[in-house]
């Protein structure tokens, strides 16, 4: 039998949405997908943990937009939306806040009341936030018994700075002293129609659109917040040790710039080579010729004001010194070879793919256009970046990441047996 | 709703075709009816560790991963206690790279004893990463070993220990492959928009000329007997807060007592507004975190009840209000609301459930497996057949403490 001879493989087709300023000044994005009697409705905030001020305060806000509304207690919220068989999930990242609510279309209008709620009357009972607070003290002390969750604590520290913004984590007491006027405080200055867009996705009727705009309407009056983020001061190198690990938690990383950089792409592509797919030289180096991992990965991250590489692996203990030295060593060779056309050709594929998988369902375009309104583009971004993918040339990514990938300024980190 | 058409090769090969009109992608998904507990109990982990050799190369194809790449290809498997799942996305017109792979691994295999050497000290990273080098990391090692006596669900899927993973023998990996990885003993799933005619073209010509493999004498497992005293162990461990697991030992995959079971857990816990996360946590603080769920394999599983408890809390005080929601099911019948509720959820679910094509590929196989196509679309109906008076009948004769095996954490001071 022979392997099959490669179909021609079109680059996927980039869903494109329709926009409009509403009432509020709040913008709200449409991708209409008929396909599968489903709706997506996503609210985006520039709430992120880096713009509060008091500890948790953005986070508590987020998860607790739910816990209790002017017109329903938190139990009531939970109720509705689960007779409805409806989703509701809130995220937060470093910069934004995303809140989403996921039902059949059938049910969209039921399940938007209740979001209308959630988004524009959270109240924050005391004895809720009181409870969340409690509770997310103890998850949190759990948390840092993990080698996983303390390595990315650490790892955050070593590459911004231990108050940065982007660095800082804050003691589990800190819930302690969290008030319900923060909260709100935050709520009213970061939750405002200056600071939100939102998005609906998948199978729906023009009435909801109608009905979105009119939850933005709902939101408190008020400016985007204007923070200025800091200069980065970077570790070179940190450990944490924790007693009867056995296994090192190992974190390399490089800070560099977010995505509007015109190196960003390239260092995507880098780093994709690099440990973004199973045959990526880490991947091959670590586990497959050493066996010193079960996985080692890199990638770019992108923050609105800042951006950084990072390479990553849990390695076990007695060769933790070997696996460091064999990862900064392949970050060194992409700068110092040309990678082969038969390789970048693998990587293309591997982006391509990814790419494709992301838009198979009617939800993957959401997350691609928020990902690229988050970042002052249109989905026009996301067929640049694919032409960009295909075009770059062996002798560009080495100088790439020749230029940014250096041994002196990459940040280390450890977390491994005594 | 999964509409499919099926068809079974002269070698025995099961195949089941979804037509999904909407996907750029095709999902290619072929299980194997084989698991850990098809292991012997001095040789536990083999079936993983089988997992991973699966990726390792054959005379035809030394590297899997290349040429699937090379179709903008994506692919993994994950092996379970009772089967062995591998599945394959490309973009749907390269989906013969993924059915000639399949096919070619099926029998072709090729591994040396440097491979062999090499995959091991992968899986024992595993083995540390996921059980050991994190808290409670052991529970299911040591839970399944009071739950399970005689049964081959006592040890883990990843295996017992890391030594049992060290002794593995090419001769074993030579036995396990002849037996298991042939066509009388896979299911092989694929959803895509290319019409399903096409599709079983294509299957007949990479798997049709495969040899069918020895004929598995019917299988059976040692059937587990009641729990008829309450088993207990207290872990003093250096964990961040006590933890409570109580294990009950359940029915078999498609007994009515399992959709029982299956619905009872979400009433406690499938979803935000379930009993324990709103009384047991957000009210009464007695845990930080809770969960009710069964752990669904095919023969018997366990209904689980779970929850790490808050400081102050005693343990006897968290024991007895997780007792407590399980009398109150008995005691206070559930309202037609809240049993429409979970119904509600369960049917919500199948549909976010199938909305990729690999999901559906998936499904195809795990319920072919079953042996009974008709719970492909049919398991909802069942759900809203079970009523409150059959789920407290059900947890006055088998959910007792007479009838668990609990497990404790408690934190070193």
């Amino acid at each position: 039998m022979k392997r099959p001879a490669i179909q021609p493989i079109t680059a996927p087709a980039i869903p494109h949405y329709t926009w409009r300023t509403t009432s509020s000044g709040a913008p709200i994005y449409l991708l209409h997908n008929s396909t599968q009697g489903v709706v997506r409705v996503s609210f985006v905030f520039r709430a992120g943990t880096s713009y509060q001020s008091a500890p948790f305060s953005a986070s508590t806000v987020v998860n607790t937009l739910s816990e209790g509304t002017a017109n329903m207690s938190g139990a009531q919220v939970a109720e509705g939306l689960d007779f409805l068989g409806s989703y509701y999930d809130a995220n937060i990242d470093r910069d934004w806040a995303v809140v989403t609510f996921c039902s059949l279309s059938k049910f969209v209008h039921p399940t938007l009341d209740i979001a209308e709620e959630v988004i524009a009357r959270p109240t924050f009972p005391e004895s809720e936030v009181a409870s969340y607070c409690a509770k997310r003290k103890e998850q949190l002390h759990i948390q840092r018994s993990k080698p996983d969750q303390l390595s990315r604590e650490l790892f955050g520290k070593a590459l911004f700075g231990p108050n940065h913004p982007y660095g800082i984590t804050s003691p589990e007491e800190a819930y302690d002293s969290l008030s319900r006027e923060q909260l709100v405080e935050f709520y009213h200055t970061h939750y405002n129609a200056a600071s939100a867009f939102a998005i609906i996705c998948g199978d729906f009727a023009d009435d909801v659109e109608a009905r979105v705009e009119a939850i933005l309407a709902a939101l408190p009056a008020g400016e985007a917040d204007q923070r200025a983020i800091p200069e980065p001061t970077a570790t070179p190198l940190s450990t944490l040790q924790i007693k009867g690990a056995v296994q090192s938690s190992l974190k390399i990383g490089v800070p560099l710039f977010s995505r509007s950089h015109p190196d960003f792409v390239p260092m995507q592509i880098v780093a994709t080579a690099l440990g973004g797919y199973f045959g990526s030289r880490l991947m091959q180096n670590l586990r497959e010729q050493h066996g010193y991992t079960y996985g080692a990965y890199a990638a770019m991250i992108n923050l609105d004001e800042s951006g950084y590489f990072v390479m990553s692996a849990e390695v076990a203990a007695e060769h933790t010194d070997a696996a460091i030295e064999e990862m900064l060593g392949e970050m060194e060779r992409i700068g110092r070879e040309e990678i082969s056309e038969e390789e970048l050709d693998i990587v293309r594929k591997t982006i391509v793919g990814d790419v494709m998988r992301i838009f198979d369902g009617p939800f993957g375009a959401a997350d691609v256009t928020i990902e690229n309104i988050q970042n002052n583009e249109n989905n026009d971004y996301t067929e640049h970046f694919l032409e960009r993918v295909a075009t770059i040339t062996p002798a560009e990514l080495q100088q790439v990441a020749a230029k940014w990938l250096k041994k002196s300024s990459a940040v280390v980190t450890i977390v491994g047996p005594k | 709703m999964i509409d499919y058409k099926e068809h079974q090769l002269s070698n025995g090969l099961r195949v089941l075709v979804n037509q999904d009109e909407c996907s750029a992608m095709a999902a290619v998904s072929i299980l194997y009816e084989v698991g850990s507990r098809d292991e012997q109990p001095a040789h536990t982990g083999f079936a993983h560790l089988f997992e991973h050799l699966m990726f390792r190369g054959t005379q035809a194809e030394p590297d899997f991963d290349g040429p699937i790449q090379e179709v903008c290809g994506e692919n993994n498997a994950f092996t379970t206690a009772d089967y062995t799942n591998y599945y394959i996305t490309t973009p749907k017109d390269n989906f013969e790279t993924a059915l000639y792979m399949e096919a070619d691994r099926m029998t072709g295999l090729n591994i040396t004893p440097e491979v062999l050497a090499l995959e091991k000290s992968v899986v024992i990273e595993e083995y540390n990463q996921r059980f050991l080098n994190r808290p409670y990391g052991e529970q299911w090692h040591l839970l399944r070993d009071m739950v399970y006596q005689s049964a081959p669900y006592r040890w883990p899927v990843i295996g017992l220990t890391p030594d049992h993973i060290r002794n593995a023998s090419m001769e074993e990996v030579r036995s396990f492959y002849g037996q298991f990885y042939n066509p009388s003993n896979a299911i092989l799933g694929i959803s895509s928009a290319l019409p399903s005619e096409r599709v079983f073209e294509a299957v007949e010509r990479y798997f049709g000329h495969l040899e069918a493999g020895p004929q598995l004498s019917a299988r059976s497992y040692a059937v587990e007997g009641a729990i008829e005293s309450p088993r207990r162990r207290v872990v003093e461990a250096d964990v961040p807060a006590d933890q409570i697991t109580i294990a009950f030992l359940m029915e078999e995959r498609g007994q009515r007592g399992y959709y029982v079971c299956d619905l009872l857990t979400d009433l406690l816990a499938g979803g935000e507004s379930a009993r324990i996360f709103q009384r047991l946590v957000k009210q009464q603080r007695l845990f930080s975190a809770a969960n009710a769920y069964i752990t669904g394999e095919r023969g018997q599983g366990m209904l689980i009840l779970t929850g790490q408890i808050s400081p102050g809390v005693s343990i006897e005080q968290a024991e007895e209000a997780l007792y407590g929601e399980l009398e109150r099911l008995v005691n206070e019948t559930v309202g037609e609301y809240e049993l429409q509720k979970v119904q509600n959820k369960f049917e919500a679910n199948i549909t976010f459930g199938e909305l990729n094509v690999m999901n559906k590929a998936m499904n195809l196989c795990y319920y072919r497996m079953l042996g009974d196509m008709s719970l492909l679309n049919g398991e909802t109906a069942i759900y809203r057949s079970i009523s409150a008076q059959e789920i407290a009948d059900y947890i006055s004769s088998h959910l007792s403490r007479q009838q668990s095996a609990t497990l404790i954490y408690r934190r070193k001071q």
